[in-house]
């Protein structure tokens, strides 16, 4: 089914607070990295449009806040998205073993409507930090969580320095078509004038 | 400024009422600080457009925080273009505006207001919320899935607008997080007006001074003519896949949308709910009505002819109803769509007022530049059973000199304020002689200064039962496109304080600023908007309100749909 319009896809960036998900959205969508940390307030919302063998994407990325006294929007946010990124700093161990729960939330909040298979990926950022000394979290590690949780796709980046930042972001909008559904034939039904019932046929949306 | 709404029963518009001269004198007494914003003085409003379009406003972030300017300084912001702030970076729209420019240019030459007349390509693909010029768009649409992905936009690229589309939705899913629900929004200037339907959200941001209750009328509509092209069977693909991206199902329709949001604009129908006919001979509709009588017996819904946005004639068959907002969105998509005028059409509709869960099936056949006839029918393959309905129409048609006679109405049958026949009934009635003459010198000198009789300029007269309404030609005063856009917003504006659900309805009302006297008279059979010179006289206008009336009665005939062909879609009420 490989129509040639513009796809939307819906990403939403999940993770503790201050691991890097502005920093990684600004170093992706306006190639801009600052030292300073501002805190996201509920969310931001960036477009950016991307080309994948031949086929354009918009992808709307929903960059959330971290902070606990914002969880409560999560409903609201994750509905509809096509693609999750879970961040975490490779520095901060306590960050990597959120995760987990960043992942339960949203499946819980979205509820897709396959959560075994719906596309996750997860970056490990601010590997550049003190050259790799304090790192805390070991690649392995992250990979065997990522192996067990269904082959999520992993990438170590670093937005400071744009680090692996545009290849995950590839990879997440490729993830995103993967679990693309199959293009639907939109039938509705016909008004049944002379029946008793007005409606003719059940369904809507036949696939 | 409403100054005598709810009158005592002691003054109703009768022929006799003159007010005491305490009223008088309050409707006299008003102080333009007091006027809303919207009946700032007329003048420099010149150039041809929709006034939603023009550029020269300020963003709406830089405007907030200060609004506290007064409504004529602001005014003159908007208005003249040499204090307008240019619009700075995006070199690609200062192109775009120059050609555009070439059509507002010639605004000055007063071209006749076209209804169709409206900018086709103002989409502005290249701009985003970050574009000044996009900042500065007066009125924006929106429609968004409940998972933020957009669906339309009157400007810009929905695409480039996801960003956003996002915040409209987490603004809205904010609110209701908290188990309530967001109406508006108030900006300074701007008016922000939520629609939620089902998955589908619906959001205008305008700065026009339009009341809340008509822009979400106007949403309503939005959303009316996206179910008439896809019926609300939308919502099983989101409840099916939250993830549906509902853009490409409204692929080619951008026309239907920009031609109905224009309408908004010119079209009394969009807030009077009512439709208009096209003025014919009693003897000529009756012809139209009787053979698509014979084809609606045969097995067709509704059979409609219309000329432009009148119709001539319509039809259902047995008990079914066509309600007046259907009928306005099935004209608008067929207008909208320059496809059907070039060959006859067989496309599948829905009337969202008759059954907004499934479709019909539409055959549309121009018989000339304007007058085109639609059968509405269950059936999928009837096409070729239309097309035999429709040649038989045109025999009839042909015959009888309907075509005609509907080009010789469209030139010449308006309702002329200069014909509003005199009234019969001064002569007869019998107030003390010396007020009589007063009365009548005051009625000659004011025709003769201000042109119609006591000042009327134009009046919008809409029958209750019927759900049709007439309106009277624009005159000279009120020729220019915006002069008439802003006629109607005023009466938009009336309308919404007349039905007012919090402290209407109301049965008149009379208020005078600078730029008109404006009368509305709601009994159970009609509602009467009236524009008058702002120094008409109260007592004189009621009495010219008397005589329009009559006169409606004495043309009804001729300007209203009459008879079994009519269609009733009130509850309980039969026709005459």
């Amino acid at each position: 089914m490989a129509s040639r319009r513009r796809m939307l896809l819906k990403v939403i960036i999940l993770g503790d607070s201050g691991v890097g998900k502005t920093s990684l959205m600004n170093q992706y969508v306006n190639k801009k990295f600052s030292n300073q940390y501002k805190a996201t307030i509920g969310a931001d919302f960036l477009t950016k449009e991307v080309q994948i063998d031949d086929r354009l994407f918009t992808l709307q990325i929903w960059d959330t806040a971290g902070q606990e006294r914002f969880q409560s929007l999560g409903v609201a946010f994750y509905r509809g998205a096509d693609c999750c990124v879970l961040v975490y700093d490779v520095n901060v161990t306590k960050s990597f073993e959120r995760l987990n729960s960043w992942r339960e939330e949203f499946l819980i909040q979205a509820s897709p409507s396959d959560p075994e298979n719906f596309p996750f990926v997860v970056l490990g950022n601010k590997i550049d930090v003190d050259g790799g000394n304090s790192r805390t979290v070991s690649e392995k590690k992250a990979k065997a969580w990522c192996a067990s949780k269904g082959n999520i796709p992993y990438f170590e980046t670093s937005a400071k320095e744009g680090f692996n930042v545009e290849a995950a972001f590839e990879c997440i909008a490729r993830n995103a078509i993967k679990n693309e559904p199959e293009e639907e034939i939109y039938l509705p039904d016909t008004i049944d004038v002379g029946g008793a019932g007005r409606q003719q046929r059940s369904s809507g949306c036949e696939c | 400024m409403d100054l005598s709404s709810n009158p005592s029963p002691s003054h109703p518009p009768t022929d006799d009422s003159s007010p005491p001269p305490e009223k008088r004198l309050a409707s006299l007494s008003l102080r333009t600080s007091d006027l809303p914003p919207d009946f700032a003085p007329a003048g420099e409003i010149e150039e041809y457009g929709d006034d939603d379009d023009e550029e020269g406003y300020l963003t709406a972030v830089s405007r907030v925080g200060s609004i506290s300017s007064s409504a004529a300084a602001w005014k003159d912001d908007v208005e003249d273009p040499d204090v307008a702030p240019p619009s700075p970076s995006s070199s690609g729209y200062a192109g775009e505006r120059g050609t555009s420019l070439a059509s507002s240019a010639g605004a000055n030459d007063d071209p006749e207001p076209q209804p169709d007349d409206w900018p086709r390509d103002k989409k502005h693909l290249d701009e985003d919320d970050a574009s000044a010029s996009w900042r500065k768009r007066k009125k924006h649409f929106f429609i968004l899935s409940n998972s933020g992905k957009p669906i339309y936009s009157r400007y810009g690229d929905e695409h480039k607008l996801a960003g956003f589309s996002a915040t409209l939705q987490a603004i809205i899913s904010f609110v209701e997080n908290s188990g309530d629900h967001i109406k508006f929004v108030r900006a300074g200037k701007h008016q922000i007006v939520f629609l939620v339907k089902g998955p589908i959200y619906l959001v205008c941001i305008s700065c026009t001074e339009e009341s809340y209750e008509g822009l979400r009328g106007q949403l309503e509509l939005m959303y009316g003519q996206m179910l008439l092209i896809l019926t609300k069977s939308v919502n099983r693909c989101f409840e099916k896949n939250p993830k549906f991206d509902m853009a490409p199902l409204l692929g080619g329709t951008d026309t239907v949308f920009l031609s109905l949001i224009h309408a908004f604009s010119w079209n009394p129908a969009t807030f009077l709910h009512a439709y208009t006919c096209l003025p014919l001979a009693q003897s000529t509709r009756q012809a139209a009505s009787a053979v698509l009588q014979d084809i609606a017996d045969s097995g067709v819904l509704f059979a409609l002819l219309m000329c432009e946005h009148k119709v001539i004639s319509l039809v259902g068959a047995q008990k079914a109803t066509l309600h007046p907002d259907d009928i306005f969105l099935l004209a608008n998509f067929i207008l909208s769509s320059e496809s059907f005028r070039t060959s006859e059409s067989f496309s599948p509709i829905c009337l969202p007022r008759y059954n907004s869960m499934a479709f019909l099936y539409a055959y549309v056949h121009f018989f000339d530049e304007n007058t085109y006839l639609t059968l509405l029918t269950a059936r999928s393959d009837a096409f070729y059973d239309l097309k035999d309905s429709r040649s038989r129409i045109q025999d009839v048609l042909l015959k009888a000199n309907v075509l005609v006679e509907v080009q010789r109405s469209l030139r010449e049958s308006a309702l002329r304020i200069e014909d509003l026949p005199a009234d019969p009934s001064s002569q007869s009635v019998s107030p003390p002689p010396q007020f009589s003459q007063d009365v009548h010198s005051q009625l000659l000198s004011s025709e003769m200064a201000i042109g119609g009789p006591a000042g009327l300029w134009h009046f919008v007269y809409k029958s209750i039962y019927l759900d049709q309404y007439v309106s009277s030609e624009f005159p000279l005063i009120i020729s220019k496109p915006k002069q008439q856009k802003r006629l109607y917003k005023a009466y938009q504006k009336l309308y919404a304080s007349m039905h007012d659900k919090a402290t209407g309805p109301h049965k008149t009302q009379f208020r005078r600023d600078e730029d008109y006297v404006l009368f509305c008279w709601i009994t159970q059979d009609f509602e009467l908007y009236a524009a008058f010179n702002p120094l008409a006289d109260k007592s004189q206008a009621i009495k010219v309100c008397n005589r329009v009336c009559q006169w409606i009665r004495d043309l009804e005939n001729e300007i209203f749909v009459y008879g079994e062909s009519t269609l009733s879609w009130h509850l309980g009420i039969e026709k005459p």
